[in-house]
């Protein structure tokens, strides 16, 4: 595992994950005072992260296991349950945080493997 | 709610049709990328050149075939539902590489692979509350 490889898996999810929330927001049905432009611009974000991600995951997977890579995916539940707390000021109840040193010890494990 | 369909168009048929698809596509994708493989040269971090091989493509249409039917099945099962029972291809993707790929899973990886599916089990549902939200 070197340093550069773990930076593309990094930017493949925050890419991902950026991508589904810029999807969600476009597709969100009824909001008051949105332009079709301001529609498009979301759609158009949305459809660009998820390219890049999509992209560097077949760079990835050029170079190892899809058994090693697949895991990190858990990593995407991890940076959602962060940005709800940052985004919506959610407290992180117990249940996320096991959850989350779970995914995390388990990745760890994966990634010196 | 509408009424949900029943047969091909019912929303766990289909939901069980977007598991297989994202589990396949993910198959073919390592297998496709193996194939052009070029780790000499800095720009296949990009992944673009991955677009030469014709599974790289098929997996494409397959991702396409899982967002569909993945759309249809929020249509009628709620997110927080959806989502946890979504996770099986988790489980789905590490046996696929172990069986069809033949990559050497050590135990160390299996152990951690495991963890992590124990985790996804734990948050996936108030996950799923969070992210229709955000």
């Amino acid at each position: 595992m070197n340093f550069l490889a773990l930076t593309f898996i990094l930017i493949a999810l925050v890419s991902f994950v950026g991508g589904q929330l810029f999807l969600k927001h476009a597709m969100q049905p009824g909001q008051s005072g949105r332009t079709k432009r301001g529609f498009i611009g979301l759609l158009t974000a949305g459809i660009s992260l998820m390219t890049v991600s999509f992209f560097l995951t077949l760079g990835l997977l050029q170079r190892f296991d899809l058994s090693y890579l697949y895991p990190f995916q858990g990593l995407s539940t991890i940076i959602i349950s962060l940005l709800a707390a940052l985004v919506l000021k959610e407290k992180l109840s117990l249940r996320l945080t096991v959850g989350a040193l779970l995914i995390s010890a388990g990745i760890v494990l994966v990634s010196i493997s | 709610m509408h009424h949900p369909p029943s047969g091909f168009l019912s929303p766990r048929f289909q939901l069980f049709v977007s598991v297989v698809c994202v589990f396949v596509s993910e198959l073919l994708l390592k297998r496709g990328a193996s194939q052009v493989a070029d780790t000499e040269s800095a720009f296949s971090w990009t992944g673009i050149n991955g677009l030469e091989s014709s599974l790289v493509w098929w997996a494409i249409l397959l991702i396409l075939a899982s967002f569909l039917s993945w759309l249809h099945v929020l249509k009628y099962i709620p997110l927080s539902i959806a989502f946890p029972l979504s996770r099986v291809v988790d489980v789905l993707v590490p046996l696929g590489c172990w069986v069809f790929l033949g990559e050497l899973i050590s135990i160390r990886r299996w152990c951690g692979i495991a963890l992590v599916i124990v985790g996804l089990a734990i948050v996936a549902k108030p996950v799923a509350q969070l992210e229709e939200r955000l």
